[in-house]
């Protein structure tokens, strides 16, 4: 649920429940505040029931008051009357209806005699100005609730509005990209704090990241001039004479392990530099060319596995690094030959869509999530697991996108352009 | 031939003059910028192998003071900046290869030899071992005046072996030099033996003897009988 959602749901409901409150109290008050009105007007005309009696000696005539009726009943001599106030239904002789009424029951005393005398008005003016003002508040209720809904939908995410836009431009954020976090001032001083937390982090995490990836780049590179040294040394190891075959053996093991840590070495810092956008400059490329010319460079290594290779190669012009073009077929094709079985076949198919580098192996479907993650690699692999990650970040510089299906056999590397 | 290498770190430098020394070949050493810029002053070399991360001054630097100079050694740059800038640069500078480190020195002696062959026979490339006749600018392979047949990369192989004749050569390095070291092959350099065993076989049945001797199954050898 949405902030302003949840908000405004509080909102709306506590100002239902105090309108409704309110309107009740306010109902109560005016009822009781009216009928108390009403009773003092009663008592005002029994008053002059009373002074009408002892003045005349003589009841007054039922039709001498105005929007009111009096009736008059004798009582017995012991007969006492409580004196009341009470609803009553007040009958309209001119409109010939009945409506509510208010009376009041009292006695008086003419000749000896008691006299129970019933004062009713009509009640109707009263009720129609509580029910008006029951109506408007009523309206007043609505039109609170629908304000405050307006208030909540449009202001509310008005205001909101520079802290989804930071959000946005967290989330925008890309580590590797030179750009930060930019700041847009708001009116709103929280929103100000948190897009210069926001924007300090990032450039924090932006110096941290910088200072790391120097470090690795660094460290790489300083790892070239050992890697010689041993290199060199086991050149000149092998010319001494004369060589146990034992040593030899251990040589060449020493030259395997020293081969493999200059192809990481190499390879990682491939990876930073496609990171860090240090790529040569693009030129158009004959795709279809440069496979054929990769196709030609490997065909000793085909030939030397048996591998039967079926090309369907259209030609496509890509822009691109020729130095990333040269690596991503190098290594999706060094892949299709590395991990083939004997005998085994190579499909590579071009077109304009395209490049889909499929091949036969022993090995099992590998696992299309993990493929294409650093140092993912097949158990009975010899490689590094450096290579398709390369290739997919290459692809993605490009805005191309890779793909791996594994299907009756054949693992399919399919490169979208 | 006379070499002078411009480089600081002492074990790889040694390792190099090691190599590179014997046969009437003279390997002189600099170990930074200035000791470097004397000799260059002082003395003229074939071929020139430059480290571009020196004490003292950058690499590149004494590159620009070698063609100001107007010098005529071929200049080989040995970096462990594997950058295509860097690369480029030095190129663009005048020197005429450059090689990344870690290297094999077999490699390197080969690089060498291409560039002191290119300097110096401009129009006239041609590599001679005894009764075999290679014919760089026109790649062609003749024993005793009978042309061979080689594949592009039989016919590379034997020049790599020719440079570096008499010396023991790792399958390792032939596999980085036939193929590059960018591509990760299988480590199982079995492969190789299918070249190796065909440029044989064609050298030997053009009359040429069979010079190629594989050494205790870890590299190869080329030497005169």
């Amino acid at each position: 649920m949405r902030l302003a959602q949840r908000y405004n749901r509080a909102n709306m409901l506590t100002s239902l429940v105090i309108l409704v409150i309110t309107g009740v109290v306010y109902y109560v008050a005016i009822h009781f505040i009216l009928t108390d009105k009403m009773d003092r007007d009663l008592v005002i005309e029994e008053k002059e029931i009373e002074a009408y009696v002892r003045n005349y000696n003589k009841l007054p005539s039922p039709g001498d008051f105005l929007h009111q009726k009096v009736t008059y009943l004798k009582l017995n001599a012991d007969h006492k009357i409580e004196r009341d106030f009470f609803y009553s239904d007040f009958y309209n002789e001119e409109e010939q209806k009945t409506e509510p009424g208010r009376s009041l029951v009292t006695s008086v005393r003419l000749n000896n005699h008691n006299y129970q005398v019933t004062i009713s008005k009509s009640r109707v003016e009263s009720e129609d100005l509580v029910q008006f003002i029951f109506l408007i508040t009523i309206a007043v209720t609505i039109l609170l609730l629908v304000s405050l809904f307006l208030i909540n939908r449009f202001v509310l995410q008005r205001i909101w509005q520079p802290f989804y836009d930071t959000l946005n431009r967290m989330k925008a954020f890309n580590i590797a990209q030179n750009e930060g976090v930019k700041m847009q001032e708001t009116k709103i001083d929280e929103f100000n704090e948190l897009q210069t937390a926001v924007s300090g982090m990032a450039d924090r995490v932006k110096k941290d990241y910088r200072e790391l990836k120097t470090f690795t780049d660094n460290a790489s590179h300083e790892m070239r001039t050992p890697l010689a040294v041993i290199n060199s040394k086991l050149d000149l190891l092998l010319q001494d004479k004369p060589l146990e075959p034992s040593q030899a053996v251990l040589i060449d093991e020493i030259y395997h392990a020293v081969g493999r840590l200059g192809r990481l070495n190499t390879s990682l810092l491939l990876l930073a530099k496609i990171e860090n956008n240090l790529i040569p400059e693009q030129e158009k490329i004959s795709l279809g060319k440069l496979v054929q010319q990769k196709l030609k460079q490997f065909q000793e290594l085909i030939h030397n596995k048996q591998i039967a290779l079926e090309q369907q190669l259209e030609d496509k012009e890509v822009i691109m690094s020729r130095y990333l073009a040269d690596i991503l077929l190098n290594n999706l094709l060094s892949n299709a030959i590395r991990h083939n079985e004997m005998g085994g076949r190579i499909h590579v198919t071009l077109n304009d869509k395209e490049l889909v580098v499929s091949n036969t192996s022993k090995e099992p479907a590998l696992d299309g999530q993990l493929a294409f993650e650093r140092f993912y690699k097949a158990s009975s692999s010899e490689g590094m697991g450096l290579g398709l990650a390369i290739a997919k970040q290459i692809v993605g510089l490009y805005h191309f996108h890779i793909e791996y299906n594994y299907h009756q056999g054949l693992h399919i590397f399919r490169v979208i352009f | 031939m006379k070499i002078l290498l411009i480089e600081d770190e002492e074990p790889l430098r040694e390792s190099i003059v090691s190599y590179l020394k014997g046969e009437g070949n003279l390997c002189e050493v600099a170990i930074d910028y200035g000791g470097a810029l004397e000799k260059i002053n002082l003395y003229s070399y074939d071929c020139i192998l430059l480290d571009l991360n020196l004490p003292g001054g950058d690499g590149l630097k004494i590159l620009r003071a070698i063609k100001k100079m107007n010098k005529k050694e071929g200049v080989l740059i040995i970096s462990a900046r594997n950058s295509l800038d860097d690369r480029l640069n030095g190129l663009d500078l005048g020197a005429d290869d450059y090689l990344v480190k870690p290297f094999h020195l077999s490699e390197l002696k080969a690089r060498i030899m291409a560039v002191i062959r290119r300097k110096n026979f401009s129009g006239n490339n041609v590599i001679s071992f005894n009764e075999i006749y290679i014919d760089v600018m026109g790649m062609e392979v003749k024993v005793r005046d009978k042309l061979l047949a080689l594949t592009k990369k039989e016919y590379d192989l034997l020049i790599y072996f020719i440079s570096n004749q008499g010396k023991v050569i790792a399958k390792n390095a032939i596999a980085e030099h036939l193929w590059g070291d960018e591509i990760d092959l299988s480590d199982d350099f079995d492969f190789i033996y299918t070249h190796i065993k065909n440029l044989r076989k064609k050298l030997v049945e053009a009359g040429a003897k069979d010079y190629i001797k594989s050494m205790y199954g870890v590299g190869y050898k080329f030497e005169a009988i």
